[in-house]
């Protein structure tokens, strides 16, 4: 009888011990989760209005980390006649303004491109640069609300709130598998509290040991339009050469 | 006696009673329509399209609020309005974020030493001399906000509000005013304009203008009524049948969930003018009847003015009634229903002229006052001599008409169909001058959208399409009334010119599809993609191109429509098709339809009534000769719009509906009553003589008393309502003149219904 209860008690500490695990805690998880220290691979957006028209763009993008800071270049494939622009992202773990150029081609030149914010779109698609993934978990109070299995997998739900109140939501509701702290699942709200879109991950895996997300569509439910991105040939550290995230490195295509 | 008295109180019952069931109908269940979207018909190609285009690319009419400051809009005080007034505008649940265009929300392109840069003109209302002066520069040197949302002298700025006309209200209406007239004040001054607000006023003062003018109008009509009658229980009574048959028509409409619409306003116009004339012919008889008879019973004379009256009225119903049928044919349903429900009204009333009215005789008695008319009624009256003067000068008269008929074709060359809705209001009405005014400074209160459209995606990336688009643009902007345009290539110019260092060489299309395809993609990163998306689809191969106008009537649009179209062969060539879209055009297209079929219509009930009158008078001469005051008086109509400068337009198209109805009616109990004086009279010359004093008089009644009551309009307050007036005096006076002129002559000249005598 002791034994039994030694067991349960030992039971009902852990389940509870698991249970426990905070909204900022998840969040932490999450954004900790391991990455490499650099990424390539094939990326395809695919933009769909609300008269189901698409615009599908393929690119081939090359990330990689500088002590926190990210370095990201995308060179597009496709279509045909934006072949060979280039686009780079530099963004900094400090908060400053992301610095971004673009190549065109057809005018044989690299130029700037200034971005107020980070809660503008990302080339026209229902993303914007932060949905991409790179706010950090301090910038918001997180609140576990509940626990949910959507698709069969356990899932947190999480309310993250930001501090700042004249960002562009005013709350993101996060679905986090439990398993291995991949979202599954993200509902942004705009500033009235209405919902204005959804992210559904439809398709991840791991390659070369890191979680990886394949395939995702952002739906704005206000303006009715939807973007998916579709990742392919995806690689983890392959020692991306530094020159490739240069102004002159845009310019000699992937 | 007690029996007939009996069955006129329960006729006059069970009319009542109806009434009051269809007023309960109207009560409870009419409802008017304003929205003019209803008014299409859906299935037309041209609005089908219309309404997709607006879909695809957002087109909306636009409301817009103009800012004047007369020592310049570049002050603190009016930038923080312009911004206040956008941002407002963009909260309000009728509006989406991107249908509000301002100074503040517009899109500023700039090439720096970074590269192209979109952003606002400015954010943070500029307070520093410096801070303003800046912004002063950077719109001078941008196109695509110069000229359009400041005016070009910098003294008035203007805040565009795209509007689903669904959405657009009553309350909205006084809303939207009122909150513009709030930031009025301080050196500022505040203009309201634009198509929605046009429409707006419109459905307000149409309406409000009638409600004053029609209780004088019947009260004018009451009053000659029984000047003419001198009975009141006549003047009552004839009255009651009018005002009857349109509760019943009404009623009808309320019950059968048929909504009232603007034209619906015209049924009771139709019933008055040929309702009042069957009461007027029954009393006529009646009085007739009552003097050559003085000692006879009301039950008597009621049965023999129904036995004289019943066929030429059933028959003048009839055929008025074929007529506003006719209008089924038409492609606008409420025109349609205009038609029906007058037709039932029709209907009603000479149903009511033979039933009801006898009951009221029977059930009150009738009491003739006979007056100095009387006196001259046996004597050889004006009358007579009016007719002796017009039998012996036939030839004048011939002459006249030939010429009022070649004078009225040349008019009717030069009438010209107006979907305008500006011109409805006075020249130095508010509304107008406003108009004016934000026209002098901007570009246009109308909107002219061109959608092109290929099979081929990515077409509109390609320069040689782009500057022939440009080329389109430049021509058509050279005309007086069309301020300016917009479209991709608009975009496309100006960022070559900000991307090589701000040169005026570079303002015009990229050489080459590459450098299109990466300008574009650039504005994409760079802007919001749902600019884009008011001018180009994702596929490229749809673009909308906009031109704004200084007038919103049919000559202008078809002014720059003429330009337009020089180029579609040109586009054709590429594999690329040309439409066109928006608010202004739907309503040219729709101005067409409804003068195609009130033509149709009108030539229709011609040939009915040709036939008609051919088979009532076996005769085809006198169905020719029965027609001949409908023919004049619809030319006449016509030839005075044209050359009077009067545009034809939904109600004035209408009007000629009663050239038919009033004339068919003179022309049947005209010759109906000669052809039974003929029978029973010696000569020809006494028929015509007793036909014009007896029927003749009845008509000359009919036509002064719509006349008196329609003139009254030449006093309202808005203009279409004295068009109107004006137009149905007309009409009144040429069917009566036609009938008891030109008409008379011929039938008594061409010697009809002479073929029984001759064989005797």
């Amino acid at each position: 009888m002791k034994r039994v209860i030694t067991i349960l008690a030992v039971l009902l500490i852990a389940s509870q011990g698991f249970a426990q695990l905070s909204g900022d805690e998840i969040m932490n998880k999450v954004y900790n989760l391991p990455t490499g220290n650099d990424q390539q691979g094939q990326l395809t957006m695919t933009l769909i209005n609300k008269s189901g028209e698409q615009r599908v763009r393929k690119l081939q993008q090359y990330i990689k980390l500088y002590n926190g800071d990210e370095k990201k270049v995308m060179f597009f494939l496709a279509p045909a006649d934006v072949r060979g622009t280039s686009f780079m992202n530099w963004s900094y773990a400090d908060g400053r303004d992301d610095d971004q150029w673009i190549y065109l081609p057809a005018l044989k030149r690299t130029k700037r491109i200034s971005s107020d914010s980070k809660s503008e779109s990302f080339m026209g698609s229902d993303f914007t640069y932060d949905d991409l993934g790179d706010r950090h978990p301090s910038e918001d109070t997180h609140k576990l609300l509940r626990e949910e299995t959507i698709d069969g997998k356990a899932c947190y739900v999480v309310e993250s709130t930001p501090k700042d109140d004249t960002y562009a939501y005013s709350k993101i509701i996060s679905w986090i598998i439990k398993d291995n702290f991949m979202g599954a699942k993200r509902e942004f709200y705009d500033e009235d509290g209405d919902l204005l879109k959804t992210l559904t991950v439809i398709k991840y895996d791991k390659i070369d040991g890191f979680w990886t997300i394949l395939q995702t569509e952002m739906k704005n439910v206000q303006k009715n339009h939807k973007t998916e991105m579709k990742f392919e040939n995806i690689q983890f550290n392959q020692g991306i050469s530094d020159n490739k995230f240069t102004e002159r490195g845009m310019t000699l295509g992937s | 006696m007690k029996h007939q008295k009996l069955y006129a109180a329960l006729t006059i019952v069970i009319t009542l009673v109806v009434t009051a069931f269809f007023l309960k109908e109207i009560r409870h269940n009419a409802r008017m329509e304003t929205d003019l979207d209803e008014y299409m018909p859906k299935t037309h190609p041209a609005f089908l399209y219309s309404d997709q285009a607006e879909e695809w690319f957002n087109i909306k009419d636009g409301i817009l609020i103009a800012l004047e400051n007369k020592n310049g809009i570049y002050n603190p005080q009016t930038l923080q309005k312009i911004k206040d007034i956008s941002k407002a505008l963009q909260d309000m649940p009728q509006f989406e974020d991107n249908d509000v265009t301002s100074l503040y929300t517009a899109d500023n392109i700039t090439g720096s030493e970074y590269g192209l840069e979109v952003n606002s003109f400015y954010k943070r209302v500029p307070k520093s001399e410096e801070k303003l002066e800046e912004l002063r520069v950077n719109v001078r040197g941008n196109d695509m906000a110069y000229g359009r949302v400041v005016s070009e002298d910098e003294t008035v700025a203007l805040v565009v509000a795209g509007m689903t006309d669904s959405l657009f209200t009553d309350t909205f209406y006084q809303e939207i005013l009122s909150f513009a007239n709030e930031y009025e004040g301080d050196g500022d001054k505040i203009y309201v304009a634009g198509r929605p607000i046009v429409e707006g006023t419109m459905g307000k003062l149409g309406p409000k203008d009638m409600k004053k003018m029609v209780p004088i109008v019947i009260l004018v009509i009451t009053l000659v009524l029984f000047l003419l009658l001198r009975s009141t229980r006549a003047t009552i009574t004839t009255l009651f049948t009018v005002f009857i048959s349109t509760i019943w028509a009404f009623g009808l409409m309320a019950a059968l969930g048929v909504p009232i619409f603007a034209v619906s306003t015209m049924i009771p116009v139709m019933l008055i003018a040929i309702g009042v004339a069957y009461g007027i012919y029954f009393y006529n008889h009646l009085k007739q009847y009552y003097r050559d008879k003085p000692e006879t019973n009301s039950w008597n004379a009621v049965k023999h003015v129904l036995k004289v009256l019943w066929k030429p009225l059933m028959m003048a119903a009839f055929t008025t009634m074929i007529g506003f049928v006719s209008l089924i044919t038409s492609q606008v349903f409420p025109i349609k229903y205009f038609g029906l429900f007058t037709a039932f009204g029709i209907s009603i009333a000479f149903a009511l002229t033979l039933i009801f009215i006898p009951a009221t005789i029977v059930l009150f008695g009738y009491k003739a006052r006979h007056g100095k008319i009387n006196e001259d009624d046996k004597g050889y009256t004006k009358i007579n001599h009016f007719t002796d003067r017009m039998l012996s000068n036939k030839k004048v008269i011939y002459i006249t008409v030939a010429v009022l008929i070649v004078v009225s074709i040349f008019g009717t060359s030069k009438v010209w169909i107006n979907s305008s809705f500006l011109s409805n209001f006075e020249k130095d009405s508010e509304i107008v001058l406003t108009d004016k005014f934000v026209n002098s400074k901007f570009g246009g209160t109308s909107t002219l959208n061109v959608v092109l459209e290929s099979e081929e995606s990515g077409v509109f990336k390609q320069p040689k399409t782009l500057e022939l688009i440009d080329k389109m643009q430049a021509e058509t902007v050279q005309l007086a009334k069309v301020g300016n345009s917009f479209s991709l290539a608009d975009y496309l110019k100006r960022m070559n010119k900000v991307m090589n260092a701000d040169d005026d060489a570079y303002y015009r299309i990229p050489e080459s599809n590459e450098m299109v395809a990466q300008y574009l993609l650039l504005y994409e990163m760079s802007g919001d993609p749902e600019n884009l998306a008011k001018v180009v689809n994702y596929d490229y191969n749809r673009t909308n191109i906009t031109f704004q106008l200084k007038g919103d009537d049919s000559r202008t649009i078809n002014e720059a429509l003429t330009v337009i179209q020089k180029y579609e062969d040109q586009f054709s060539e590429q594999g690329i098709e040309m439409n066109y879209a928006g608010s202004g055009y739907k309503a040219l297209v729709f101005t067409g339809l409804i003068l195609d079929g009130q033509i149709k219509s009108i030539i229709l009930s011609l040939l009915i009534v040709l036939a008609l009158l051919s088979v009532m008078f076996r005769s085809f001469k006198a169905g020719l000769i029965g027609s001949l005051p409908i023919i004049i008086t619809a030319l006449i109509s016509f030839g005075v719009m044209g050359l009077f400068n009067i545009p034809l337009s939904t109600t004035t198209a209408l009007l000629s509906s009663i050239a038919i109805g009033i004339g068919i009616d003179y022309a049947i109990h005209f010759m109906q009553h000669y052809r039974t004086n003929i029978a029973n009279m010696e000569h020809r010359h006494d028929a015509i003589h007793f036909t014009m004093k007896q029927t003749g008089k009845a008509i000359l009644y009919n036509a002064i008393v719509v006349i008196a009551g329609f003139m009254v309009l030449l006093f309202s307050v808005f203009p279409p309502n004295r068009t109107l007036g004006a137009l149905v005096s007309l009409n009144m006076f040429t069917s009566l003149a036609g009938t008891l002129t030109v008409m008379m002559i011929l039938v008594y000249g061409a010697k009809l219904f002479m073929k029984k005598k001759l064989k005797k």
